[in-house]
């Protein structure tokens, strides 16, 4: 089944959201895409086992960003070889400006630490925001803390990437119904990467930061520019 | 730990050819007995020589992806590789014994590409367009 497929299937299911329903289709505007794959018609590959076509390449197919990575031209080659370049030094050295708020700051401690030692990914924290690309909200963000959030954000030097660690920072958490805390910090900041848990662990975090490295390999800026 | 006379001994025993790719890839040159490889193409080596491994990066993997991340190592390999189980599956008497008719192909994280994971939800949505209601001029 193809992931096109998936997506206008969705699309069309969902005016009779309302409408009961029984069996397998009752679940598919329920949950998470699961129950998606499972109620189409087996028409392509859930999974691949291929080194050539692994099942991400598979899920890219038709979208924006596969077309972007194919350079057309010789200016969009020598534009996304340098823009792979850029990516590259970008993810190797990943300074990130902590924000640490509550009980989250000591696992994002831990990261940095003996055991996780995130220095061997070049990221190393930074106490200043104008010389830092990454933010680490690890905690609670309260109402009063969230302009200075804001403002320690707008610091931050272009490109900045945000983390958002725990579930405080995600949606409020704990303290979602408190009447002093912000539910979500992608409420002040835009947020790339959401790590769950109360908190994560580091391993959980290190993680995130290598998802991270992922989204900045897929960055296209020069191409991009080009194509506009 | 790295040391000459290690990477010597590796580069004698894997060759050029794995030792360059080693180096692209893991960044450290390994040498050891292979263990097994899983439906993915993934390559699994073992060192329990403490003088030629550090105890803790004595079992190590080899992507057959280019874009390597962990979550490409299947549950089996997962509990060989992180030493919740003493035999890689090929040999360990449970895991050859069953296999659950309800078991789903492994399918690494699909974050960022059309497959991820969207949860369904319930709220009603924090970002709403703007729509201008003009007041007609008398």
């Amino acid at each position: 089944m193809s992931f096109a497929v998936r997506v206008t299937a969705t699309g069309l299911c969902r005016p009779v959201a309302l409408r009961p329903q029984v069996g397998l289709g009752a679940f598919r505007n329920f949950h998470s895409s699961k129950y998606n794959l499972l109620a189409e018609p087996q028409t392509g590959a859930l999974s691949s086992t291929s080194t050539a076509e692994p099942i991400t390449s598979l899920a890219q197919r038709g979208s924006n960003q596969f077309g972007l990575e194919q350079p057309q031209n010789k200016a969009e080659y020598v534009l996304s070889t340098l823009d792979k370049i850029t990516n590259w030094a970008r993810q190797g050295s990943m300074w990130p400006m902590t924000f640490g708020l509550a009980c989250c700051a000591v696992e994002m401690m831990h990261m940095a630490a003996a055991r996780y030692d995130q220095d061997r990914l070049g990221v190393v924290f930074r106490a200043s925001p104008r010389q830092s690309d990454i933010m680490i909200v690890a905690g609670t963000l309260t109402n009063k803390m969230a302009p200075a959030l804001r403002k320690v954000y707008d610091q931050m030097p272009e490109p900045r990437w945000v983390i958002s660690m725990g579930s405080c920072a995600n949606g409020g958490g704990y303290y979602h119904y408190s009447y002093s805390v912000v539910r979500g910090c992608d409420r002040i900041v835009p947020v790339d990467i959401y790590v769950p848990g109360c908190p994560p662990t580091a391993e959980a975090l290190l993680y995130g930061m290598l998802q991270l490295q992922r989204k900045m390999r897929r960055s296209r800026k020069g191409v991009l520019w080009y194509r506009k | 730990m790295p040391s000459l006379i290690r990477t010597l001994r590796s580069v004698r025993r894997v060759g050029l050819r794995e030792w360059w790719r080693q180096m692209q890839y893991i960044g450290d040159a390994k040498s050891g007995t292979f263990v097994g490889k899983d439906q993915f193409g993934n390559r699994y080596f073992e060192n329990v020589n403490q003088y030629e491994e550090v105890p803790g990066r004595h079992r190590w993997v080899d992507y057959a992806q280019h874009n390597y991340n962990a979550t490409q190592v299947p549950a089996e390999w997962h509990s060989w590789i992180q030493h919740i189980r003493k035999e890689p599956p090929t040999e360990d008497a449970i895991m050859k014994s069953s296999s659950p008719p309800w078991q789903a192909p492994w399918v690494e994280n699909l974050t960022g590409t059309r497959g991820a994971y969207k949860p369904y939800n319930t709220v009603a949505p924090k970002i709403n367009a703007w729509e201008p209601k003009i007041t007609p001029r008398s």
